[in-house]
């Protein structure tokens, strides 16, 4: 891929939008164009791009995965005397075990959260085994229907459906032991194996990583009596959780700085990632990294891109992916492509799952980084924008403003218009960019980091043991 | 250091500006302590109340009736969680009134409640239901409107933990100082008075007490935490002690 500048004229005037696909589907596309010179910015020079380009041979299959980091390779980020807190937070409860259960052991945000959080614990000499319950498709149909329910969406449970989670359920309680000290189960798919609470000395955990703020009403009542059975539950903020009569806790969502998409990296790495990717780190780059899903409002961010161009020079980079197995991610991907035009100055990556470390080079090569979420969970991608020091520009939405706190960790948007002017704004004052970059960083490492939830999960344990079977941290009160 | 004068010294803080400080009076030589200082920590989880207010009466409501461990997390806790900030971030309270119910008269006093004026929970509860009641009657409107997010009460189960430093002599304690986690910090500066219930903190009550440097211990007992990250109070603390001891 050539990188000259010379060409830049040429450029503009073509005036194609680049996007990229790892099929190499870099369709010309048809619909309203604006083109930068419309919106009344001079052409910048940029590298060459061009619609037959495709993605480099070494994104398209998965790498190998790296081992799981030890504590002592988290002390050069939190400091020897967090590591030290863990340690002695640990020993109260060395040798005491827990048992994770959840519904898959790859793919998603739980099992990469458990790929971490289990070794890390038994280095702690808190054994932790992880179990995943199994299931035919049609359990996996109802749970992910009661997933959405929960999630708010339209659903009416039926008999059949209530009969196939109980049944599952009772299946994976029989197959499974529960002779451990704690036993967490992650999200409603093996809610129901509480039932083995009876027979088991273990305090038992409910972790719902999903909002509970607006559920289904017959879904949810449905399955509070099996939650209501739990010693604990623990929810991902304050807004997802419910009225419940056991304790309630707060464990905010967390990434790892030493995976592959928030590892440091050097400048020469990020270099050629933007070298393949046709991204030119001679001008200010704005990202937005998420799935095509309307909720991340991919559309508007192009339109606040295009507003903001008309004060600022900057590029658009949309990096994604989840166009090429979801029908709908695809009709957004091409909506996007639609509202984006010929300008060469945006740049849409489909990116496949595993590129962890481009997307971590790109968002390390970004000046700013922008998640204009309509309807958020908690918003990850907030924090690996944030861990970075970049400063964000993010929707008030869900698990955003948990981690954003306006004006002083990054900028909260509620609007296209809004999300231009912030665009602008950050260009501008670079100052300014600078400081809520650096404090976003230190909020996501006092809060949002793997070690923390660690601590968390020490914190809890600790709490639940001091109390017996059956009492609650809150008698204590 | 730049200098001095008239009680005062003047600094270069973190950020660049130039600060006045009233310089510590000179104290005696120091004493070898009798006892030692032990560095403790303490740690936090979060736990979700009952209390959600949607507009400024609920909150109020809420004040009167929730734990104390919630007044607590909302103010002490809060400063620890957002410990890199230097400005613009006080209380949850103050947070929630200027962000999601736009009111900046409200926000600017609450944001003014000082925790280090308070020994007991108590006295801080009283205060903030104060403000809010007062700016409630003064601004009726305020009374219907509804905030654009609710406030969720939350409060912490705390378990204090040892570090590995324990001071034997001011060297020692310097060494702590430096080398010890920003919880460890405002554990021991902030959280303390609650535990001593005096006007103080743990590191000036050993450093009056056991080394004799009352006037060191007065200086650092009037350091802003609010205009300071954790990481800026560890530094002057030190600096004081450092130049006592020069």
């Amino acid at each position: 891929m050539s990188n000259a500048k010379s060409n830049s004229k040429s450029k503009a005037e073509a005036a194609t939008t680049a996007t990229l696909s790892p099929a190499g589907d870099n369709s010309n596309h048809s619909g309203q164009t604006v083109t930068a010179n419309e919106i009344g910015v001079p052409p910048a020079p940029g590298p060459v791009r061009s619609n037959d380009r495709q993605l480099p041979a070494s994104l398209l299959t998965p790498p190998a995965p790296p081992p799981p980091p030890h504590l002592e390779d988290y002390q050069p980020i939190i400091g020897q005397a967090q590591v030290d807190a863990l340690r002695f937070l640990a020993r109260e409860v060395k040798g005491k075990t827990i048992k994770m259960v959840n519904s898959t052991s790859v793919g998603g945000g739980v099992a990469e959260m458990l790929n971490r959080l289990v070794p890390l614990l038994s280095e702690l000499e808190v054994p932790a085994h992880w179990d995943v319950i199994t299931g035919g498709n049609d359990f996996f149909e109802v749970t992910k229907a009661f997933h959405n329910a929960l999630h708010g969406s339209s659903y009416t449970l039926t008999k059949a459906a209530q009969e196939i989670f109980l049944m599952y359920n009772e299946q994976n309680r029989e197959r499974m032991q529960f002779g451990e000290d704690m036993v967490v189960i992650h999200d409603p798919q093996p809610a129901a194996l509480i039932r083995s609470c009876e027979k088991s000395r273990a305090h038992w955990v409910w972790r719902c990583h999903i909002d509970l703020s607006n559920p289904d009403r017959n879904v949810w009542e449905f399955l509070r009596p099996f939650v209501e059975q739990y010693d604990a539950a623990i929810f991902s903020s304050q807004s997802f959780a419910r009225q419940l009569p056991i304790p309630q806790y707060l464990f905010y969502p967390c990434i790892d700085p030493l995976s592959e998409k928030n590892k440091e990296l050097d400048d020469a790495q990020v270099q050629k990632v933007c070298d393949e990717l046709g991204i030119d780190r001679s001008r200010p780059i704005v990202t937005q990294v998420s799935r095509f899903d309307r909720l991340k409002d991919p559309v508007g961010v192009v339109q606040a891109y295009k507003l903001a161009r008309k004060y600022v020079d900057c590029q658009l980079v949309l990096a994604g992916g989840g166009a090429k197995d979801d029908p709908e991610g695809a009709m957004v991907l091409q909506e996007v492509k639609q509202v984006a035009g010929n300008d060469p100055d945006i740049i849409i990556l489909d990116l496949p799952p595993w590129c962890a470390r481009e997307i971590n080079a790109i968002q390390r090569a970004s000046t700013l980084i922008v998640q204009k979420s309509i309807r958020e969970g908690f918003g990850l991608t907030v924090t690996e924008a944030l861990w970075k020091g970049k400063p964000t520009i993010a929707g008030a939405v869900g698990g955003i403003p948990n981690q954003i706190i306006h004006k002083l960790t990054g900028v909260l948007v509620h609007s296209v218009e809004g999300c231009a002017f912030q665009i602008r704004y950050l260009l501008t004052h670079p100052e300014f960019a600078r400081r809520i970059g650096a404090a976003g960083r230190e909020h996501v490492k006092e809060n949002f980091l793997m070690t923390t939830n660690v601590k968390r999960w020490l914190l809890l344990f600790r709490i639940l043991q001091r109390h017996g079977r059956g009492a609650t941290s809150s008698d204590s009160h | 250091m730049l200098g001095s004068g008239n009680g005062r010294i003047a600094q270069i803080s973190e950020c660049g500006k130039l600060t006045m400080n009233r310089m510590p009076a000179a104290d005696q030589p120091p004493r070898t302590p009798e006892k030692p200082f032990f560095f403790n920590t303490s740690e936090h989880l979060l736990r979700i109340g009952r209390e959600k207010a949607t507009a400024l009466p609920a909150l109020l409501e809420a004040l009167r009736t929730c734990p104390d461990d919630s007044i607590f997390q909302h103010t002490f806790r809060t400063l620890q969680e957002h410990h890199f900030i230097r400005q613009g971030f006080s209380n949850d309270f103050a947070h929630w009134s200027l962000s999601h119910c736009h009111e900046p008269v409200l926000a600017e006093q609450l944001a003014g409640v000082d925790v280090r004026e308070f020994t007991a929970i108590s006295g801080l509860r009283r205060r903030i239901i104060e403000i809010v009641s007062d700016f409630l009657e003064k601004h009726p409107h305020a009374n219907s409107h509804q905030a654009n997010e609710p406030f969720y009460f939350c409060s912490s189960d705390i378990v204090v933990l040892p570090t590995p430093f324990v001071a034997h002599s001011t060297a020692e304690f310097l060494e702590g100082l430096r080398q010890v986690s920003v919880h460890s910090i405002h554990h021991h500066f902030i959280e303390a008075r609650l535990r001593l219930h005096l006007m103080s903190n743990d590191f000036s009550q050993w450093l009056e007490e056991e080394v004799g440097l009352r006037h060191v211990a007065d200086a650092i007992e009037r350091i802003d935490i609010y205009t300071n990250t954790m990481e800026g109070v560890r530094q002057q603390i030190v600096r004081m002690v450092e130049q006592a001891l020069n």
